[in-house]
């Protein structure tokens, strides 16, 4: 109501005014004031600056210790040169690829498990009805409300074959120290998340597209596999990002599971800190380190972006 | 091709029971139209021989295999689904070969049945389409598609032609009844439609609240129905249906009274109240009284509104002396009669005319039960007392 009594206020003071008098700020306030729309623009672009500094300096910066040559310390906002030989060095001073495939390997082979396993649970639970699906449904968030680290002594003995589990065998080999390790528990750990995104995306599907494909010749499973998954390819590449990110920037389990060296199946944080050793710490080969390990996601959530097309389900059914 | 046999199939859900007590036994290569109203179960009776659903109790056999509990893939069907349920990621290339592919056909073969079907459907040139660029009545064709390519041994359509246009809708029957003769296939079809049921099943099965009504031939289903059911559901408009009371050797309805043949029904004096049920098709103007086979005696009522219809003409009947107060209570809560005659026909609104009843197709029915108690009041007449369970257990 007074808005307009106001603009129209400030506009009139303006134009009593002599145009010497006006100076560039009020001339703006003015502008800004006759066009919202300018205002909020500006103001857009201002916060999304903001955003992408706080996000994107960090990298900047790790960028800007990779400049720095080895052993400086003090380093400058702006690189006094440019010498990528550091993403080059990485490599060669340490198995740096061995520790991002061991990082990977983890990484992708969690994935398939999780979207494997969960899809079989999300179908069962988003689309089946049985006695006991509430409370199955609510002991699997209650499992995923636990610490993770609460359970890593237990599972370290268990692995190194120090405890009875459940009190009745030992497990049949020494897990500790192989991919089984960290594969097993981080599984456990990010299953419950990718049910519950399967789970909602699977019970959407229209039963009849399911019955149809039952009837053509699939089972179930079949059906799981060729129709459901694919029109619920968004909660799929949800589940499997999220998943994938987990576990490849997951530092305790794989961390301590596994031995310091790539050939024991490290990970990739054993990669970076492997540039530090007792007397020296060579921070531009970690910055370049970690800049490299962080490409792998960077590539896969672009790829993924693309795949993930919504309203598939569009003129399947007669509504 | 395959025997189809349902024995005492029924199916609840918790607050519902969609079927009952149902007996179905197809023959190899029959053509069963399932009819009734929405709801009755038409679609979960389909399901369950689908496999789709398990019924609650009862059997059923496909060929000499029992399939109550064999999953879909096992039991031999193909189905088109009353919501079509077309693949929405696939083309429909990939629509209609999805089951060849699953079973591993060679691609020659797949592509020689594919285009096959699609011709028959007149889907040409459209497969490489996604479902969503197609129109409902097209979408409806590559759903028949679908089925017809894998040559099953019976196929369940649930109103598979329910979005086609007029045209192209007697076209695909004609061409699904082609197919049927020439693959032989034993086919459950599901329609609202009265001239699909009429003319392209062998048999109709008449359903209403889960329970079958009558099973028979279509015109045993239109001149001889098991009750008042399925008298009312067969035939478009449908039946006249006047209360009756019982006198000797003649039916007292308001204000009409018809005679019978005491010898030909008999049974009747033991009742008292029935129904009289009479096609409009089947009510004669006196002047065209030679029309009807056993002519009534006339009996006079005055033209309500007329419905012409090109080729022929509705016309609402009442009772004379509409709107007055009589003995049997307000006139005008007794129910009116609906009769078709020549479009030539001389006739306007608010007319009192002499009208007479065919009485050779004159149905009697159990006021309480609703069963058929006879079919024509003359001598000779069809007698349904009885039998008429009889002979739909037989047809099963
Ligand atoms: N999954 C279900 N759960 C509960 N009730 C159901 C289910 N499916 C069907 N019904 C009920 O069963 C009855 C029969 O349904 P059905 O789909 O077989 O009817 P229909 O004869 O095919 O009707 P229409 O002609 O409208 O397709 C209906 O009362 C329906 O509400
Ligand atoms: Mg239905």
């Amino acid at each position: 109501m007074s808005i307009d009594a106001q603009d129209h206020d400030d506009a009139e003071t303006l134009d009593d005014q002599d145009e010497e008098s006006k100076n560039r700020v009020q001339a703006w306030a003015a502008d800004w004031i006759r066009n919202p729309q300018k205002a909020y623009t500006v103001m857009g672009v201002f916060l999304g600056g903001v955003l992408l500094t706080t996000t994107l300096f960090p990298l900047y910066w790790l960028f800007a210790v990779a400049m720095a040559p080895p052993g400086q310390t003090n380093i400058p906002l702006i690189p006094t040169r440019i010498d990528l030989y550091a993403f080059v060095d990485i490599f060669q001073q340490v198995p740096f690829a061995r520790f991002m495939f061991n990082s990977l390997f983890y990484a992708t082979t969690v994935t398939v498990v999780v979207i494997l396993v969960a899809s079989l649970a999300g179908y069962a639970f988003g689309r089946l009805d049985f006695r006991g699906k509430l409370p199955l449904l609510f002991s699997l968030l209650v499992l995923s409300w636990f610490p993770p680290a609460t359970l890593f002594l237990p599972l370290f003995r268990a692995f190194n074959q120090q405890v009875k589990m459940l009190g009745l065998f030992t497990l049949p080999t020494e897990i500790y120290g192989t991919p089984g390790a960290v594969i097993a528990p981080l599984s456990a750990f990010t299953m419950p998340l990718a049910v519950f995104i399967l789970m909602t995306f699977y019970a959407q599907i229209p039963d009849g597209l399911e019955d149809a494909a039952r009837v053509e010749g699939s089972s179930r499973i079949g059906a799981l596999f060729r129709v459901i998954m694919p029109l619920s390819a968004p909660g799929v590449a949800t589940a499997g990002i999220l998943t994938f990110i987990t576990v490849y920037t997951e530092f305790f389990f794989s961390f301590l599971m596994t031995g310091d060296k790539a050939s024991e199946w490290a990970p990739i944080v054993n990669g970076v800190l492997a540039f530090q050793s007792r007397y020296t710490v060579r921070y531009d080969l970690q910055a370049a380190a970690s800049l490299v390990a962080i490409v792998p996601v960077a590539i896969l959530v672009v790829l993924a972006q693309d795949k993930i097309v919504s309203g598939l389900t569009q003129g399947a059914l007669k509504e | 091709m395959a025997r189809v046999k349902l024995d005492d199939v029924s199916k609840s859900y918790e607050d519902v029971v969609a079927v009952k007590n149902m007996n179905l036994d197809l023959q190899d290569g029959e053509f069963i139209t399932l009819v009734g109203p929405s709801g009755c179960g038409k679609s979960t009776t389909l399901e369950t021989v689908a496999g789709l659903t398990k019924p609650t109790s009862g059997t059923i056999h496909i060929g000499d295999r029992e399939v109550t509990n064999l999953p879909p893939k096992d039991r031999g069907i193909a189905m088109v689904f009353q919501n079509i349920a077309l693949f929405p990621h696939m083309d429909v290339y990939d629509n209609i070969s999805f089951g060849l592919r699953l079973r591993d056909f060679p691609k020659e073969e797949i592509d020689e049945r594919v285009e096959n079907a699609a011709d028959i459907v007149e889907l040409g040139g459209m497969l490489d389409r996604m479902p969503d660029e197609l129109s409902g009545g097209q979408r409806q064709r590559v759903a028949i598609a679908r089925s017809i390519v894998r040559n099953p041994d019976v196929f369940l359509m649930d109103e598979p032609l329910a979005n086609l246009d007029a045209k192209l809708r007697v076209n695909m029957r004609t061409e699904l009844q082609r197919l049927h003769k020439q693959l032989e296939t034993t086919i459950i079809y599901v329609t609202h439609n009265q001239a699909e049921a009429m003319t392209m099943s062998d048999r109709i099965a008449v359903i209403n609240g889960g329970e079958l009504q009558q099973i028979a031939p279509p015109l045993t289903c239109y001149n001889e129905p098991a009750n008042r059911f399925v008298a009312g559901f067969i035939g478009s408009p449908s039946m006249n249906f006047v209360p009756a009371t019982v006198g000797d050797g003649e039916l007292q309805a308001n204000g009409y009274s018809l005679s019978y043949d005491t010898a030909a029904v008999e049974e009747l004096t033991s009742r008292e109240e029935v129904e009289i049920g009479v096609r409009p098709e089947d009510i004669y103007l006196v002047q065209n009284e030679s029309e009807a086979d056993k002519p009534s005696a006339p009996v006079e009522v005055v033209t309500d509104v007329l419905e012409p219809m090109g080729d022929e003409i509705f016309v609402y009947l009442k009772p004379i002396g509409s709107g007055e107060e009589d003995g049997m209570g307000s006139v005008e809560e007794r129910e009116g009669l609906l009769m078709s005659v020549d479009p030539a026909t001389d006739i306007t609104e608010d007319q009192t005319v002499e009208i007479v009843f065919d009485r050779a197709r004159i149905h009697l029915f159990d006021r309480g039960t609703g069963d058929a108690i006879t079919h024509g009041v003359i001598e000779g007449a069809k007698m349904d007392t009885g039998s008429s369970e009889g002979e739909a257990q037989a047809d099963d």
